[in-house]
C-alpha cells in the first residue's frame, strides 16, 4: 500500500529541488538590480545599505549578520516596496533585499513562483492516490504555508525541507486521536459492546471475524451479535464465520430489530462473563435517511463502548462523505480500513482520518482471519516520505 | 447519478463564457481546468483526466466554431463529443439465449447485481437462472438463493463443494431450460494470483457471451489497474456500476470502461432486486451537461397524460388546443404533472430548465411548487362546475366564497386566477400549431423564453415557481 504516493512524493521532491536551484541562479541578477536601487535610494534607507555591504561582502557565513539582514526586511517592508518598484518589477514574493541578503548569505529563498508546478504535482499525486479533494488541499495548504519565504541554507537541501513540511502535514491529518486500541480494552469494564458500521459491501462481517480472532490472541473472550438482519444471507455468513472461530453468536430471524439483537449479545456477555461484544450491524448508503435513523436508534438503545467504522481503502472520493455521515449519526471512534492488500494507494485512510478526527486504528489485509493489523501513523508518513529504509 | 456535479460545476464555468463569441486561451484554461477538477472528485482515474481535458483544450482552441455558435455551446458541444466517446454505447445485451459471467472485487455487489439482473431479463420475458460459485464467503450460497427467491428465477448452487469450476459446470447442466444464464463468482482482487486463475478457469468451462466487471460506485484509483487486470485475465465487455444511489460519483466505472475498452451495462440503485437501470448514455450526458432529456421527457408526459386521460372521459385535451382553456383544464394539466414524477426530476428533463437553472432555485423551490398545486388543487375542489368553465365570470364575492370553503384566502384565489390567465395567454400564441412549430416552441423553451407555459407552470420564478 502507498507505494504509489510514494513515488510521486519523491518526484514532487526532485521538482522542488530543481526550481529552487533555478532561483538560486536567478539570485545573481536581482541582486544586481539591489545595488542599482539602493545607490538612488534615500539616504534615509541606511539598513539597505548594510544590506548592500553584506552583499559586498560576499558569503559571509557570520550569523548575526544574516539574522540583522532578515531582520532588516522585517522592518522595512515599505521601503522593500518602493524599491521593486523602481528596480525590479517582477518580484510578487519577498522583497529584493531579502533576496539579495539571502543570497549575501548563501541562502535561497522559496517564492510562491517556485512552488506552483511542484505544488501541482503534489495535488495530483495526492488524487492519485485517492486523497480526497478538500482533504489534499488541506494538506497542500500547509505545505505552501510551511514553504514560502522560507530561507534555507544552501547547504541544507530544498528536498529536506520539503520533507519536514510534508511529514508534518500529513502527521497532523493522519495521526488525530491515535489512542492505544489493545489498552482501551484492557483498561475498560467488561463486557466491553463494540458496534460495527459502515456501507454495504466494505468488509463489516469479515472484520469482525477478524477482530474476534485478534482479542483471542490476547486473551479476551468474544460474542457476536448479527445486527444485520436485513441482508440475505447475513445470519449465515456470522454464523459460518463464528463455527470455524468456535465463537458464540446471537442472532435473530431475518428482519428483526437489529438493537434487539445487538442488546442481548449485551445481556449474553454479562451473563456468561465474556469480554467482548462485537455487534454487525447491516451495511447501509448513507443516503438513507431511514436507515441512518435505524443507526441513530441502534446507538441510541446499545449505547456501545465503541463504534468503530469500517470503509475500504479502495474507497476513492466518497470516503469523506460518508465517514462524515456515519459519524454524524453513530459517532465513532476510530475506523478500520479493509481491502488494504488491493493496494489502493491508501489515500481514503488520510481522508478519513481528517474529516472525522478520529484515528485509523486496524488495517484489513486478506482474507484470512489472521489479515488484520494495527494501523500506525507515524509509520505510515515514515514509509510514505521514504524513511524505511 | 454518476458525475452529477460535473454538471453543475462545468455548467458554471461555461455560464462564464455566455455571450462570448470568441474564446480566449485563458477562457478555455479555466474551463479545463475545472473539468479536471470535476472528473477527478468524481473519482476519474489521473492520467484518463488529462487525456480527455488536453484533447478538449485541443479542440476548443483549434476548431473554429460554426456559423453562429456562440463560444459556450462551442465548448459545450467539444465536452459533449468526448464524454459520448469515452462512454460510448451501452453494452449490447440481445433479447436471447445468453451466458453472463459477473466478475468483482470483493463487495462491489455481484451478487445483488446477478439477481437484479436476473429480474431485469424475467421482465424482457426471457427466462433467467442464476448459478452462485462462490465457494470462499460464508453465507454467499443462502444470499444468492435468497436473492434469486426475490427475483423469482432459477437457482443453482452447491453449498457443500468448494470447487467453483466443478458448480460452474454443474451449473449450467442443472438450468439447461433457462435462456439466459448469469454465472455469479467470489470476490476477488488483482493481486490474488491463484483466485485471477481460478476465475480464468471458470471463463473457460462457462465461455460466456458477455463478462461484466462490477465495480463500487465509490471505488477510486484503484479502478484502473483492477480493470487492466480483469481484462487481462477474462476480457471484460461491459461494466455494471453498484450502489449509485449513494453519494459516489461513479468515476472509476469511466476508467474501468477506458482500460478495458467496453462499456457500461447497467446501474444498481438500491438494495431490492428491482432497483436496476439499464444504461442509457445519451440520457446520461444530456443530463450530465444539463442539456435536458427530451427523449425521456416526452415518454414521461405521453404515459402520463394516457393515465389521466383515461381516468376521465370528459376531458378532451384536444379543446384545450382549440381555444377554450378552462380551469378545468388547468386542473388535468396539474394532475398530469403529478403523475409524471417529482417535479424536480421532471424539472431536470426539460432542456434550460435542468441543471444550470435548478442550481440557482433554492432547494426547497420544488416543495414550494408542489405544494401550491395541492392548494390551488383544493382551491379548485371548491369552484362549481361553472366557475370551472368560466374562470373569467367569477366575481369578488364568488373569490370570497372560494377561499372560505377552500380554507385559504382571496389572495391565493386570486393567484390562482392569475395563473390561469396566464397560461391561456401562453397557450394562446401556440394554438394552431404544427409538428414544426412544436420544435420551435421546444427551442423556445430551450432559450429560456417560454418557461413551463404549455406544462401548466407559470414561467419561471414569479409564476407557478
Amino acid at each position: 500500500m502507498f507505494d504509489g504516493l510514494k513515488d510521486k512524493l519523491n518526484s514532487f521532491r526532485e521538482d522542488v529541488e530543481e526550481t529552487a536551484e533555478e532561483a538560486a541562479d536567478d539570485a545573481d541578477e536581482p541582486a544586481d538590480d539591489v545595488d542599482e536601487s539602493t545607490a538612488s535610494a534615500d539616504a534615509a534607507e541606511t539598513e539597505a545599505a548594510d544590506a548592500e555591504s553584506v552583499a559586498v561582502d560576499d558569503n559571509d557565513s557570520d550569523d548575526s549578520a544574516a539574522a540583522a539582514a532578515a531582520e532588516t526586511d522585517a522592518e522595512t517592508p515599505s521601503s522593500d516596496e518602493s524599491d521593486s518598484d523602481d528596480a525590479d518589477d517582477s518580484s510578487s514574493g519577498p522583497g529584493t533585499l531579502k533576496r539579495a541578503a539571502a543570497f549575501a548569505t548563501g541562502k535561497v529563498i522559496i517564492e510562491e513562483d517556485d512552488l506552483e508546478d511542484p505544488l501541482w504535482e503534489l495535488e495530483m499525486a495526492l488524487l492519485e492516490s485517492d486523497v480526497e479533494m478538500s482533504v489534499a488541499e488541506e494538506i497542500l495548504d500547509t505545505v505552501e504555508e510551511t514553504m514560502i519565504g522560507e530561507t534555507r541554507k544552501q547547504v541544507e537541501t530544498t528536498g529536506e525541507l520539503v520533507e519536514r513540511a510534508l511529514h508534518d502535514a500529513l502527521v497532523d491529518v493522519i495521526s488525530v486521536g491515535q489512542f492505544d486500541f489493545d489498552e482501551r480494552i484492557a483498561e475498560a469494564d467488561k463486557p466491553i459492546t463494540i458496534v460495527f458500521t459502515g456501507v454495504n459491501g466494505v468488509g463489516k462481517t469479515t472484520s469482525i471475524a477478524k477482530l474476534s480472532e485478534y482479542l483471542a490472541d490476547r486473551g479476551y473472550s468474544s460474542v457476536m451479535a448479527n445486527g444485520d438482519t436485513y441482508r440475505a444471507g447475513a445470519n449465515e455468513q456470522l454464523q459460518q464465520h463464528a463455527e470455524n472461530l468456535d465463537r458464540k453468536i446471537i442472532t435473530h430471524e431475518q428482519g428483526g430489530d437489529p438493537a434487539a439483537v445487538i442488546y442481548d449479545g449485551v445481556e449474553y456477555a454479562e451473563a456468561n462473563d465474556v469480554d467482548v461484544v462485537l455487534g454487525d450491524t447491516a451495511g447501509r448508503l448513507h443516503t438513507s435517511d431511514d436507515l441512518m435513523s435505524q443507526l441513530e436508534k441502534i446507538d441510541r438503545v446499545v449505547d456501545p463502548d465503541m463504534t468503530l467504522f469500517v470503509d475500504e481503502a479502495v474507497a476513492g472520493q466518497d470516503a469523506v462523505m460518508r465517514a462524515q455521515e456515519f459519524n454524524d449519526a453513530a459517532a465513532i471512534d476510530g475506523t478500520i480500513l479493509t481491502k488494504a492488500d488491493v493496494d489502493a494507494s491508501g489515500g481514503a485512510a488520510i481522508s478519513i482520518a481528517y474529516v472525522t478526527g478520529k484515528p485509523i486504528l486496524f488495517l484489513g489485509t486478506g482474507q484470512g482471519y489472521e489479515h488484520i493489523e494495527p494501523f500506525e501513523p507515524e509509520e505510515l508518513v515514515d514509509q510514505l516520505l521514504g524513511n524505511d529504509e | 447519478m454518476v458525475l452529477d456535479d460535473l454538471g453543475s460545476s462545468l455548467r458554471g464555468t461555461l455560464d462564464d463564457l455566455r455571450g462570448k463569441s470568441r474564446l480566449e486561451e485563458d477562457d478555455i484554461q479555466e474551463v479545463v481546468k475545472q473539468i479536471q477538477r470535476s472528473l477527478l472528485e468524481a473519482d476519474v482515474e489521473v492520467d484518463l483526466v488529462m487525456e480527455l481535458s488536453d484533447s478538449i483544450k485541443g479542440r476548443a482552441l483549434d476548431e473554429e466554431p460554426p456559423g453562429g455558435t456562440s463560444a459556450r455551446d462551442h465548448v459545450l458541444k467539444i465536452v459533449y463529443e468526448e464524454l459520448v466517446e469515452l462512454v460510448g454505447d451501452s453494452t449490447e445485451l440481445p433479447l436471447e439465449s445468453q451466458t453472463i459471467l459477473l466478475a468483482g472485487l470483493q463487495g462491489s455487489g455481484k451478487t445483488t447485481t446477478a439477481a437484479k439482473m436476473a429480474w431485469w431479463f424475467a421482465k424482457k420475458g426471457l427466462r433467467p437462472a442464476i448459478i452462485q460459485t462462490d465457494t470462499f464467503r460464508p453465507g454467499a450460497y443462502d444470499q444468492a438463493k435468497q436473492m434469486a427467491g426475490n427475483a423469482e428465477v432459477d437457482f443453482y448452487g452447491d453449498p457443500d463443494s468448494d470447487d467453483p469450476v466443478q458448480i460452474a459446470r454443474d451449473g449450467l447442466e442443472e438450468t439447461e431450460q433457462a435462456e439466459v444464464h448469469i454465472v455469479d463468482t467470489a470476490g476477488r482482487h488483482a493481486l490474488e494470483e491463484e483466485l485471477i486463475a481460478e476465475i480464468e478457469e471458470i471463463d473457460s468451462v462457462v465461455d460466456p457471451d458477455t463478462r461484466l466487471l462490477v465495480l463500487d460506485a465509490a471505488i477510486g484509483q484503484g479502478a484502473k489497474e483492477q480493470a487492466q487486470r480483469f481484462e487481462e485475465a477474462i476480457g471484460v465487455e461491459g461494466v455494471a456500476i453498484t450502489k449509485l444511489d449513494g453519494t459516489a460519483k461513479g468515476g472509476g466505472a469511466l476508467t474501468a470502461v477506458n482500460e478495458t475498452d467496453s462499456s457500461i451495462a447497467f446501474l444498481g440503485t438500491g438494495e431490492t432486486v428491482q432497483d436496476i437501470e439499464r444504461f442509457e448514455p445519451n440520457s446520461f450526458i444530456s443530463r450530465l451537461l444539463g442539456m435536458g432529456d427530451l427523449k425521456q421527457l416526452s415518454e414521461r408526459v405521453e404515459r402520463a397524460m394516457e393515465e389521466t386521460g383515461a381516468e376521465d372521459d370528459d376531458w378532451d385535451p384536444e379543446s384545450m388546443l382549440e381555444g377554450s382553456f378552462t380551469l378545468k383544464d388547468m386542473q388535468k394539466q396539474m394532475e398530469t404533472m403529478n403523475k409524471m414524477g417529482p417535479l424536480d426530476q421532471v424539472m431536470d428533463m426539460i432542456p434550460g430548465m435542468g441543471g444550470g437553472m435548478m442550481d440557482q432555485l433554492p432547494d426547497d423551490a420544488m416543495d414550494v411548487t408542489q405544494e401550491r398545486m395541492r392548494e390551488f388543487n383544493v382551491i379548485m375542489d371548491s369552484m362549481t362546475d361553472h366557475e370551472l368553465e368560466e374562470p373569467r365570470s367569477i366575481s369578488a364575492s364568488q373569490v370570497e366564497r372560494i377561499a372560505r370553503g377552500s380554507g385559504t384566502n382571496t389572495e391565493r384565489v386570486n393567484e390562482l386566477l392569475e395563473q390561469h390567465k396566464m397560461m391561456d395567454r401562453t397557450l394562446n400564441q401556440f394554438q394552431g400549431m404544427g409538428d414544426g412549430d412544436m420544435q420551435r416552441m421546444m427551442k423556445k423553451m430551450q432559450d429560456g423564453e417560454g418557461g413551463l407555459g404549455g406544462l401548466g407552470g407559470g414561467g419561471g420564478p414569479g409564476g407557478m415557481m
